[in-house]
């Protein structure tokens, strides 16, 4: 089993970093060597400053607030949360003065960004199982939908232990030191970290993550970059 | 269908993957929140009118010949192969699609399905299973700017023939031309359909604001956009150009045709001459004092179909609304916002399909008589042959009751001498 643990937690980190890395910026700098289109692709009115509208229709998703608001909700306390957890794990390599304008515990949000993003996570799954959504959904769809939500409810689970259910054993301080280590290039797991009761839920973490770093270069899900593009070739 | 042809239809597709088309081919997350954007579903509730549900059909074959996925992991995108049947489905897809871009306004990210379709359209080209009455009348149009001095002749006496109706709406001096024709050094060059009614009004009202004006050979409508070929698009919207630049105007006006306009305006690149539509130019003279127009002339209440391709698609959206003010003072919108005014269900070329698709455009558009007929407006108007083609159609099929108007003939028939 050691092995196996050995393998998630370290070379498939460094592989699936590499293959997010790589695949990304090549996808991106291959996207935006292609030609333009000739005519402009803008819908009128037109509103300007344009750039600014659209930040505004990349960060606020007006036209999904206003024809599926419930729909908007969940997909702006994903986004939102998503962010926060972004900034949580940054914390878990090392102090960011920044993150800490709002004095906060590491890891931020007291268990509820996981909560939140596991229940969008949910939210978008089984609104995919009724007419007219399931005829629109491919497989993928579903697969990065349960993928995310396996990667988010582990890494909750290890969250939600020390707060929730005070088991103590895995601390921000084992977590930091195996960060630390895959970034600086010199990986090691301690025993506290693969030894303990819930060492697995940190491996399952891990390892979906893995997964679905590997898989957002050529999935929809660069739509983290090109949304703003698109929206302003909409705005003109 | 076999390799030799897959291969060429491919080099089609291939051709359009610019870097918008790969945006919108590579991020649709199928959040469909565009569902209800489409009148075709709105009003018949198939979801293979969905929007995303079109763009799917193109997305198949891209993920299937242009990503690696589609090569080792087909099923998880639900990559197709190109065959018969795929064009079948395209055709589906496009012809049902008026490239109106109302979804447009419902996609988080914007994705333009007109856009998507347009590659369903030259696919559907490249295997010659496009219907042939646009071809033909793309044909036609292109080997009628060829041969200009076949034509002509004829032209011009029919234009002559035309001159009484001009005069009758507005009289204008002894030794005047009511329709001037290849005028060198006109300020604007009039692009009109064949037929009086595009003709006869726009004259009047030129010479009523004392333009200096001239009327185009050639005629605005530009069949190569409907049917979606890209060169046959180009060789008639170039003779139009060339003319322009002969005459050197200093601005192009064209007639009541959406697909026109905005061929002219976004496809014509930078040109020494503007371009405008004539709702732009009415709207301009009636600012500048240079018609007046009889508000007592329509008593009924009016509303206003905006062309989807004019206003959501080009941004002629506040001109034809001052015109309308001018003219009565019962103008009734059609939807709070114009952006989000319901397509006619006519464009993209299906109303020059006929009465092939008659009971199709019927159908599909009922949320568009629905929404006339929520105004409780007598008269409907609009700035569009394509869109006056269709509302008429739907007048007549759902006993609408109202009396559907070009708003350039209600500007020339309420002309103050």
């Amino acid at each position: 089993m050691e092995i196996v643990y050995y393998i998630i937690l370290i070379p498939m980190v460094y592989v699936a970093f590499a293959v997010f890395f790589v695949g990304t910026g090549v996808r991106l700098v291959k996207l935006f060597r292609e030609p333009r289109n000739p005519t402009t692709l803008q819908i009128f009115p037109d509103k300007r400053p344009r750039w600014m509208w659209a930040l505004h229709d990349t960060f606020l998703l007006p036209t999904v607030r206003r024809h599926n608001p419930i729909f908007w909700v969940f997909l702006m306390l994903f986004h939102i949360s998503f962010l926060l957890l972004i900034i949580g794990h940054l914390e878990l390599i090392g102090d960011f003065r920044i993150f800490q304008i709002v004095q906060h515990e590491v890891f931020l949000g007291n268990g509820f960004v996981g909560l939140i993003l596991s229940i969008s996570l949910l939210f978008f799954l089984f609104r995919r199982f009724a007419s007219p959504n399931r005829d629109l959904s491919v497989p993928e769809d579903y697969y990065l939908l349960i993928l995310l939500f396996l990667t988010v409810f582990f890494g909750s689970q290890m969250d939600w232990a020390r707060r929730w259910y005070d088991y103590g054993n895995l601390s921000v301080v084992e977590y930091r030191e195996y960060l630390s280590s895959l970034l600086y290039l010199k990986p090691h797991l301690s025993p506290d970290l693969t030894s303990s009761g819930h060492s697995f839920m940190l491996v399952l973490h891990v390892f979906f993550a893995n997964l679905f770093l590997m898989f957002f270069p050529f999935s929809q899900i660069m739509h983290s970059f090109l949304s703003l593009p698109m929206n302003k070739l909409r705005r003109g | 269908m076999d390799q030799k042809t897959r291969d060429e239809l491919l080099k089609l597709f291939q051709g359009k993957l610019n870097e918008a088309m790969k945006f919108y081919l590579e991020t649709c997350t199928r959040c469909g929140v565009c569902t209800e954007a489409c009148h075709v579903y709105a009003s018949m509730g198939q979801i293979k009118y969905i929007a995303a549900y079109r763009h799917e059909i193109v997305r198949r074959i891209y993920k299937k010949y242009f990503k690696g996925r589609g090569k080792i992991w087909p099923s998880v995108g639900e990559a197709r192969e190109l065959s018969e049947m795929a064009l079948e489905e395209l055709y589906e897809a496009a012809y049902s699609c008026t490239g109106c871009r109302r979804c447009m306004v419902y996609c988080p990210f914007g994705i333009d399905t007109q856009m998507i379709m347009s590659i369903a359209k030259l696919l559907l080209i490249g295997a010659h299973t496009e219907p042939e009455i646009l071809t033909l009348l793309a044909d036609t149009s292109v080997e009628k700017g060829k041969s200009l001095e076949l034509f002509k002749e004829g032209f011009l006496t029919g234009i002559k023939n035309l001159e009484k109706e001009v005069v009758k709406k507005w009289k204008i001096e002894a030794g005047e031309t009511a329709i001037p024709v290849d005028v060198d050094g006109a300020d604007l060059l009039y692009v009109a359909l064949a037929g009086a009614h595009s003709i006869v009004p726009a004259a009047a009202i030129f010479n009523a604001a004392g333009e200096n004006w001239t009327l185009s050979f050639f005629e605005a409508v530009n069949f190569g956009a409907f049917v979606g070929d890209p060169t046959k698009t180009k060789l008639i919207l170039d003779r139009i150009v060339k003319e322009a630049k002969r005459l050197k105007v200093k601005e192009v006006c064209i007639c009541e045709c959406g697909t026109a306009f905005r061929v002219m305006k976004q496809l014509s690149g930078k040109q020494p001459f503007e371009v405008s539509s004539i709702t732009e130019v009415h709207s301009r003279y009636l600012r500048e004092g240079r018609i007046k127009v009889d508000k007592s002339k329509f008593k009924e209440p009016i509303t206003y179909h905006d062309p989807c391709q004019i206003a959501r698609n080009g941004g002629v959206i506040d001109e034809p609304r001052y015109i309308l003010n001018r003219l009565s003072d019962d103008f009734r919108e059609m939807s709070p916002e114009p952006k989000y005014n319901w397509c006619c269900g006519g464009g993209g070329g299906l109303v020059a399909l006929g009465e092939d698709n008659l009971d199709f455009r019927m159908k599909s558009a009922k949320v568009k008589a629905d929404q006339v007929q929520e105004t409780g407006a007598k008269i409907l108007t609009t700035a569009c042959e394509n869109c006056h083609t269709q509302l008429s159609d739907l007048n007549s099929h759902y006993e609408m009751g109202v009396e559907v108007k070009f708003l350039s003939s209600m500007v020339a028939d309420a002309l103050m001498q």
